[in-house]
């Protein structure tokens, strides 16, 4: 059992190594194989998938682009300590909200349409379409950007709708009303019913 | 008194003009207001309803009933498809209406997608937007929930064309919209939790049902994002700020890319942050 192990994590060495070459639609291809086998094996426990699927795909998104681009404006008003703060619960409410209701995707199916140029050579938009059984899939768009540490995802979209749009009305709504700091509070408060939430079932 | 009450009356007229956040919900106001009330009704009714349904209703009956009412927007989708001279569409949707109508009972069943027809997504609203139609102002209508005005075409359209007109009685149209609201609501049940858990339910409504749109009426890939922000100080809708890819050095990307320190120089694209000191040297070199 430890051999196994042993030679499991030796054969992921040389998988992250070649990662920082890839080009978009091979780590989409890669890290949505890995997820979907994820939920498969796990899918009596979602806050298990959820927590495996973060570990797996933290080191190819910017989530401090992510954030920056959701809070809009106001993120040159912040201080560097608010900008951290705001990435941090960020990322926890993204990682709560959408990939604990993972396990709904066990049958799901990635397939990657494509990939087109964004806004310069640096950003590359790579299309999917994630199909259940007997349902019309769903167009996800993830879009890229390179980074000195390979490709990073900064944007998706589904069904055309950006997490990044999404959420700028609605958080700058908030910093006129109570400021950055009312944001940062806002989001904490939010993760902290999420989890008390998973806690309570 | 009274230039005490003109001026209060002034201030908050003033008030009131700066209100409009953005140039694509003017009426957010009434909006608003009507999607509380909706919201209220569903609390009350919909919800409620359509969750005993999901619960207490066997699946075959919820399947026909769901495969009833595609079938209908099969029909819609198929002379929208049509007016878009999207022809493999066109005969996808048509058929599928051909096939389900006769030998799924009405509808009832879907034989159509076991055969390989595709169920395409035209509604009339896309079809003006294909003509270059704009959007208009956006909706929130009482008991229907979120549209455009270009949008509406699409249930007068229907009101219009009702394939099942010939049945003349108060009896099935009161039953139909019934149900045909309760499914409705079912397909979305799941989505309450991410709903409930927004700062703003209805700017996420909004901002979401915009961006679909928008996404549709290019078949998935329009051609630049929707612009959707509010209108900042200089009037404009400037809403964007975006620092680059934040590029955190290896050993903390390796850690923890939420932890990483971000300032504003670190923020810049590494880019730009190169250019300068070329640019620097090119200048003084230069005589």
């Amino acid at each position: 059992m430890k051999r196994w192990i042993a030679s499991l994590v030796i054969g992921l060495i040389p998988l992250f190594a070649l990662a920082a070459n890839d080009s978009p639609e091979q780590i989409t291809r890669k890290v949505s194989d890995d997820v979907l086998a994820i939920i498969k094996s796990n899918e009596k426990d979602p806050t298990k998938v959820r927590d495996l699927v973060d570990a797996r795909v933290a080191p190819l998104a910017d989530y401090t682009r992510m954030t920056a681009l959701a809070v809009g404006r106001y993120w040159r008003t912040a201080t560097p300590e608010q900008q951290q703060a705001l990435t941090r619960e960020f990322r926890t409410m993204l990682v709560r909200t959408y990939l604990s209701a993972l396990t709904v995707y066990k049958n799901a199916e990635v397939e990657v349409k494509g990939s087109r140029p964004g806004a310069g050579d640096d950003e590359q938009s790579v299309r999917t379409e994630v199909s259940l059984p007997g349902q019309k899939p769903i167009p996800v768009d993830f879009s890229f950007e390179r980074t000195r540490q390979g490709w990073k995802v900064f944007d998706i979209s589904v069904d055309g709708i950006s997490f990044i749009v999404n959420n700028r009305n609605q958080f700058s709504a908030v910093i006129r009303k109570d400021g950055v700091d009312g944001l940062i509070k806002l989001l904490a408060d939010r993760n902290n019913a999420l989890k008390n939430g998973a806690a309570a079932k | 008194m009274r230039r005490l009450l003109l001026t209060t009356l002034a201030v908050a007229l003033l008030a009131g003009c700066a209100t409009p956040r953005n140039n694509y919900d003017p009426l957010e106001p009434v909006n608003r207001e009507t999607y509380a009330f909706n919201r209220a009704l569903d609390r009350a009714i919909l919800k409620p309803t359509a969750t005993a349904y999901v619960e207490h209703v066997p699946q075959p009956v919820q399947k026909g009933v769901r495969n009833f009412f595609g079938n209908i927007d099969d029909f819609f989708s198929t002379f929208a498809a049509l007016l878009q001279f999207k022809g493999t569409a066109a005969v996808h949707s048509g058929s599928r209406v051909l096939v389900n109508t006769t030998a799924g009972i009405g509808g009832l069943i879907d034989w159509g997608t076991g055969l390989g027809m595709r169920k395409g997504e035209e509604d009339f609203g896309q079809v003006l937007g294909f003509y270059g139609v704009p959007s208009g102002p956006y909706l929130m209508l009482p008991l229907y929930g979120p549209l455009t005005l270009r949008d509406t075409v699409e249930p007068i359209g229907r009101y219009f064309m009702g394939p099942l007109d010939f049945i003349d009685s108060d009896a099935w149209d009161v039953g139909y919209y019934s149900l045909y609201l309760v499914d409705s609501r079912s397909k979305i049940l799941s989505l309450d939790t991410l709903l409930e858990g927004q700062p703003d339910e209805y700017a996420y409504i909004r901002d979401a049902y915009l961006q679909r749109r928008w996404a549709s009426i290019h078949d998935g890939h329009p051609p630049y994002a929707l612009p959707l922000g509010d209108v900042d100080d200089d009037g404009d809708e400037d809403n964007d700020f975006d620092p680059g890819p934040t590029d955190p050095p290896l050993a903390e990307a390796a850690s923890d890319v939420a932890a990483a320190p971000v300032d504003e120089a670190a923020s810049q694209p590494v880019t730009e942050a190169a250019s300068v000191p070329v640019a620097a040297t090119a200048s003084e070199v230069a005589p």
